[in-house]
């Protein structure tokens, strides 16, 4: 990530400009063997990841779905370069990732905005990279302000703002300075299931509009087909990819009918087929 | 989504007669609660005067009225003001250097694992001398003017501050850190728009639970050695028995910790105005 062009170092410099191109078929995030341990407090090791591999080509929403524990998060971290692989090799556009992976953007569990920051300082903080004029880094803090529906909280400190709405600014403060991958760490999570529609519904929109690469993490199975073009699934410790589905239903898609649509209980089926599976080993 | 919305709006401005009945407990407490309070300080210095009258020696517990007579002299003669001036430099100097120091010191402690796990153990030993029995040094060291008694208030500050500001580090959320670096936050704006921030109550803790030991400082200071400064002034009045004029030393000081404690407090109030602020925990049934 230090350099512009990674791949000029490999000599394939004419691919650039494909590579860049949404759709194209070169992964914009490639995982070789990834692995993952941590040590134990008693000088032990848990093996978090065991030899993952996964393509995830430009401007497809992926989903992320396992057992609480399975390494999920993991996954993410090691994509944005928060953590050291223990084996394997992570490819950002063709260069291998070694430190903080400043192209993407995080979307953690809880909101984590900056709580001494108001609404629009959170959205624009990383803006500042981008070296806009002030107006037009106003301009676009504002329009994502208003894409989640925050437009006159512009002021409001996080504690001013509910759950919702701070699980919203959250979410806008990764996509204003257009990173072309969002990582998504149950991003839903603690909400009611309300909420949670209504949000699924508005990141969907805004994904429609920008049409970013997101990998979404998540345990709750509707969810992960209701937005995704791929589930991942993954087992147990040790983390695996146990399975990776295409979900073949139409965008855009309708949330709050998703059970009706086209698709769903195909999709949703296969996915239960899997878990039911991975169930019944573990009462074995 | 348009609904959600106006809930929101709903909780965040109540209606007006809300508001209203609201604003009229408000003003019935505004009333009452000063009104007890001045009773008890009225109370309690009518008391002290009898006292002084009637029933005990007025040169062991003196009395509010010799007390002002005292202060109104003092002022006049410039004695009380030059004594006041002396410890407020002593203060003035010792104690924002020992606070910044000691900032400095916590901040780069909870930056650098080498540096907290070396010195850790040196900084809690000496954190263990009682620093006030230090001050016969400082006067050995600093002679008996201006400097020891800073050396005095800068150590006093130094230590409390420094905790403090280590204990924000160490519980300092990681992921805003890791969140600021995703998004291209340099070590300037790491350091300025979220470590500081984010330790900044911790570091306000420190500071103002720092300013009445800084006047300590400064006084245990005097009192070991020293030819002016309040300190001086009410050993010496002691010594002579000018219980009154010991008193009026007192309650310079203690204005003087209040005002450096007011002042505080609306930097903490200015800069902490993000934070929910809970005055009293509430606790029904």
């Amino acid at each position: 990530m230090e350099q512009d062009d990674p791949l000029s170092e490999s000599g394939i410099v004419t691919l650039e400009t494909v590579v860049r191109e949404p759709g194209a078929n070169a992964p914009v995030i490639k995982v070789e063997n990834a692995t993952k341990a941590f040590l134990t407090p008693d000088q032990g090791a848990m093996v978090a990841l065991q030899d993952i591999n996964l393509d995830i080509p430009y401007g497809e929403f992926v989903t992320v779905v396992g057992p609480s524990g399975c390494g999920k998060s993991t996954l993410l971290k090691l994509i944005a370069g928060l953590t050291p692989l223990s084996g394997g090799r992570i490819l950002y556009q063709g260069a291998e990732i070694l430190g903080l992976n400043t192209k993407v953007g995080y979307v953690p569990q809880e909101s984590k905005l900056f709580p001494w920051l108001n609404l629009e300082e959170n959205v624009a903080f990383g803006l500042d990279k981008k070296r806009y004029p002030r107006q037009q880094r106003e301009q676009q803090a504002r329009h994502f302000i208003k894409l989640a529906g925050l437009t006159g909280f512009e002021k409001y400190y996080p504690a001013q703002l509910s759950g919702g709405m701070g699980k919203r600014a959250s979410i806008v403060r990764a996509l204003a300075y257009e990173p072309p991958v969002i990582l998504m760490d149950e991003p839903f999570g603690p909400l009611d299931a309300q909420t949670r529609m209504i949000l699924q519904d508005e990141l969907l929109k805004i994904w429609e509009q920008k049409r970013q690469t997101i990998v979404f993490v998540t345990h709750d199975l509707v969810e992960a087909v209701a937005l995704a073009d791929r589930i991942v699934v993954m087992t147990h410790r040790p983390g695996r990819i146990k399975d990776v589905l295409r979900v073949g239903m139409k965008r855009p898609r309708d949330i709050f009918e998703i059970h009706r649509q086209d698709g769903f209980d195909r999709a949703y089926g296969r996915l239960w087929n899997i878990f039911r599976h991975e169930l019944n080993i573990k009462r074995a | 989504m348009a609904e959600e919305m106006t809930q929101e709006q709903a909780r965040i401005e109540p209606s007006s007669g809300v508001r209203a009945v609201a604003r009229e407990e408000l003003s019935k407490r505004r009333i009452w609660v000063p009104l007890i309070r001045v009773a008890v300080i009225g109370g309690f210095l009518g008391l002290w005067e009898a006292a002084s009258t009637w029933w005990m020696e007025p040169f062991l517990i003196s009395s509010p009225s010799r007390i002002v007579n005292s202060m109104i002299q003092g002022f006049q003669s410039g004695d009380l003001m030059h004594n006041t001036w002396v410890t407020f430099q002593e203060i003035a100097i010792g104690f924002p250097v020992g606070a910044i120091c000691g900032i400095a010191l916590g901040f780069s402690f909870g930056r650098s694992k080498n540096l907290a796990e070396i010195f850790e153990p040196i900084i809690i030993a000496l954190n263990g001398i009682p620093r006030t029995a230090l001050a016969p040094l400082f006067i050995v060291w600093l002679g008996i003017g201006l400097w020891s008694k800073v050396g005095v208030v800068f150590l006093l500050t130094f230590f409390l501050n420094f905790f403090n500001t280590y204990a924000g580090m160490r519980q300092m959320d990681q992921e805003y850190v890791d969140l600021a670096r995703l998004m291209g936050a340099g070590r300037w704006k790491l350091t300025f728009r979220v470590i500081l921030p984010a330790i900044a109550p911790y570091m306000f803790t420190g500071i103002r639970t720092s300013i009445p030991f800084s006047v300590i400082g400064a006084i245990v200071g005097e009192f070991v050695a020293a030819t002016e400064g309040l300190g001086f002034f009410i050993r010496m009045s002691a010594g002579l028995f000018r219980t009154a004029d010991v008193f009026v030393g007192i309650i310079v000081l203690m204005f003087m910790v209040i005002a450096m404690d007011k002042i505080a407090e609306m930097i903490e109030r200015k800069a902490l105005r993000w934070q929910a602020r809970t005055d009293h925990v509430t606790i029904q049934g």
